[in-house]
């Protein structure tokens, strides 16, 4: 009840703002902290009253124990003691400078990406460069140590599988696009097997195949490593929800965009790229960062499979004597490091949604 | 006189049998404004639209500036076509991911593969003689549907087409948007535009028509100058649909 309440009296606000902003040029702030709102969503009736009352209660008692345990009884050694494994793994100390620097290039990459307008019209390029950067740091050769992918590991290694990972479904997942909506009946029906058969696979049963099949399809003298074959059955995996993503920005697009580009003489690529892409991407945007952010989170699936990304050094760690039983710390850890990744995601992702739509100014 | 269109019994059938188009025949000729009207499935907006190839038809044989469009026209034949006819709908049409003046310069770019200041400099002449300049930079669903027509007769003008189809150009508009976008292509006809125009502003045709085409069920019912088109149709249907339209 208190809840409806509430949903009731924000309506209110947002069209008491409606008719401010239209007729003011300057929109008018609604305090939030107004006695009078406060007083008649949380406390116009008894029922109101108690439910408020009880919740602030339960709310600071719960926040009381959850500082003193972070503050007083948790045991931060596993962290501080290791948090050159949790960035870069076992990579030697000597070298930790590349995965380090890339890192750093990645979140100065971030915050000018966010908060200012540099490089505005390279931005695009830049984060593209910044995956075979990631990839030639890591691996070196070309002046620098060539060292095995073994060695990769923690944070780095995760946000290497992710954007690596990415930038193979994406294209991957128009192609699939394209094809479902192909005139050649063949292609149609090849997309929309993968599409489906991908689709109804869980991701882990993905990933086993992966690392077990892909040796297999390739010719004996090519040896392909694991990160490799984890950064493949990803894509593999992405690129069909990407595919259906697309689709649906695809089909929101009124036929009549197809007909105007027709007439004006636009081959049918042209059309695709020029007209039908874009438009569907803009569309199948907030979807799109979702699987963004969902490739982050599984490819702590890999721990499983053996690779020493965040999660899977945090599991080598505790199995480590000297932290024995410091469960609940290494998974707060994570959990922080995470969503500190998937906020700056989402932020880009905003950022990227709001530019868009000034582009697209709806008046 | 050049013939830029000549058709001969063109047909066209949808499923279930129905036949928008029924054995049409009409020549359009070099400089000439013909205005097709005619009750709504009555084929004329089907008819215009097999002018650029955006509808193929079943049978008959179609010559748009020297280029056949038949039955089985190959897509070389139907983008050569396109090249040189520029078409403008109802509902404008215009790319909402693109600004305006990208909205012009796009198929100068692409397809006749002019550079960009070149075709910002001339999309820039035309939007200024269309009296919209001032929108260059903005997007489309930021302009009124009479400006955004008016972008749009100037996206298909940026590509110097011989002849101009206008299906409907003023039928989403409101009324008082609609003299803004007839002044354009009344100017456009004043120039020696070759022009087919499906259209219900019963003013147009009269003022600025060659030639009315008055289509019923697929047909060409009646063919002639807008001033006995208007004050003495000669068939029974032709009056009937006038009669409807003046009330």
């Amino acid at each position: 009840m208190n809840l409806l309440k509430k949903n009731n009296s924000q309506k209110d606000i947002n069209l008491k703002h409606l008719t401010t902003s239209s007729t003011n040029s300057l929109p008018q702030k609604i305090n939030p902290f107004n006695i009078r709102i406060l007083t008649r969503d949380f406390f116009s009736n008894p029922l109101d009253t108690t439910l408020t009352v009880a919740l602030i209660f339960i709310s600071i008692l719960g926040s009381v124990n959850i500082l003193e345990w972070l503050i007083y009884k948790a045991n931060w050694n596993i962290v501080t003691k290791n948090i050159n494994l949790f960035i870069v793994g076992s990579y030697p100390k000597e070298y930790s400078w590349r995965p380090i620097s890339w890192l750093l290039i990645i979140l100065i990459i971030s915050i000018t990406t966010l908060y200012t307008n540099l490089f505005k019209s390279r931005r695009y390029l830049i984060w593209i460069i910044i995956i075979p950067l990631g990839i030639y740091l890591h691996s070196g050769g070309l002046g620098l140590k060539p060292l095995p992918t073994d060695i990769w590991g923690g944070l780095s290694l995760t946000l290497i599988l992710t954007l690596s990972s990415g930038a193979i479904a994406f294209p991957l997942g128009i192609l699939l696009a394209l094809g479902k909506q192909s005139e050649i009946t063949l292609v149609r029906f090849v997309c929309k097997i993968y599409i489906e058969v991908i689709r109804s696979l869980p991701l882990i049963a993905v990933l086993f195949f992966g690392q077990l099949l892909i040796p297999l399809f390739l010719p004996m003298e090519v040896e392909i490593n694991r990160v490799s074959r984890a950064v493949l059955a990803f894509a593999i995996f992405a690129a069909s929800y990407i595919a259906e993503d697309i689709r649906g920005g695809l089909q929101a697009i009124p036929k009549t965009q197809c007909e105007a580009a027709e007439a004006l003489g636009l081959s049918k690529r042209q059309i695709f790229f020029q007209i039908l892409l874009p438009q569907s991407i803009r569309t199948a945007l907030p979807s799109l960062t979702n699987q963004a952010i969902g490739l982050l989170q599984n490819t702590s699936l890999m721990a499983i499979l053996g690779l020493v990304e965040l999660l899977g050094i945090s599991r080598s760690l505790l199995a480590n004597p000297e932290f024995i039983g410091l469960y609940l710390e290494t998974y707060v850890w994570l959990a922080f490091i995470y969503w500190i990744i998937c906020s700056i995601m989402s932020l880009l992702a905003k950022k990227l949604e709001n530019e868009l739509r000034i582009n697209q100014a709806k008046e | 006189m050049e013939t830029i269109i000549t058709a001969s019994k063109l047909s066209k059938s949808y499923s279930l049998g129905v036949k928008a188009l029924n054995e049409v025949d009409l020549s359009v000729f070099s400089g000439e404004v013909v205005v097709l009207m005619g009750p709504s499935g009555s084929g004329k907006s089907t008819l215009i639209r097999t002018f650029n190839g955006l509808e193929n038809i079943d049978t008959g044989e179609l010559e748009v500036l020297g280029v056949r469009l038949g039955s089985f026209a190959t897509e070389k034949n139907i983008l050569r076509v396109r090249k040189k006819v520029g078409m403008v709908f109802q509902q404008f049409n215009l790319f909402p991911h693109l600004s305006i003046l990208e909205n012009v310069t796009l198929a100068q770019i692409k397809v006749q593969k002019v550079n960009k200041e070149k075709a910002e400099a001339k999309a820039m002449n035309l939007l200024k003689k269309m009296g919209i300049v001032e929108q260059a930079n903005k997007y489309p669903n930021q302009l009124s549907g009479g400006q955004q027509q008016r972008v749009a007769i100037v996206r298909a003008l940026a590509l110097e087409p011989t002849l101009m189809l206008f299906d409907e150009p003023t039928s989403a508009l409101d009324p008082e948007r609609i003299k803004e976008v007839l002044d354009a292509m009344r100017d456009l006809a004043k120039q020696g535009m070759t022009m087919v125009v499906v259209t219900h502003e019963i003013g147009f045709a009269r003022e600025v028509a060659d030639r009315v085409v008055f289509m019923d069920k697929g047909k060409i019912i009646e063919e002639s100058d807008p001033k006995s088109f208007f004050t003495a149709a000669k068939e029974e249907r032709s009056r009937k649909f006038l009669n409807q339209m003046m009330q």
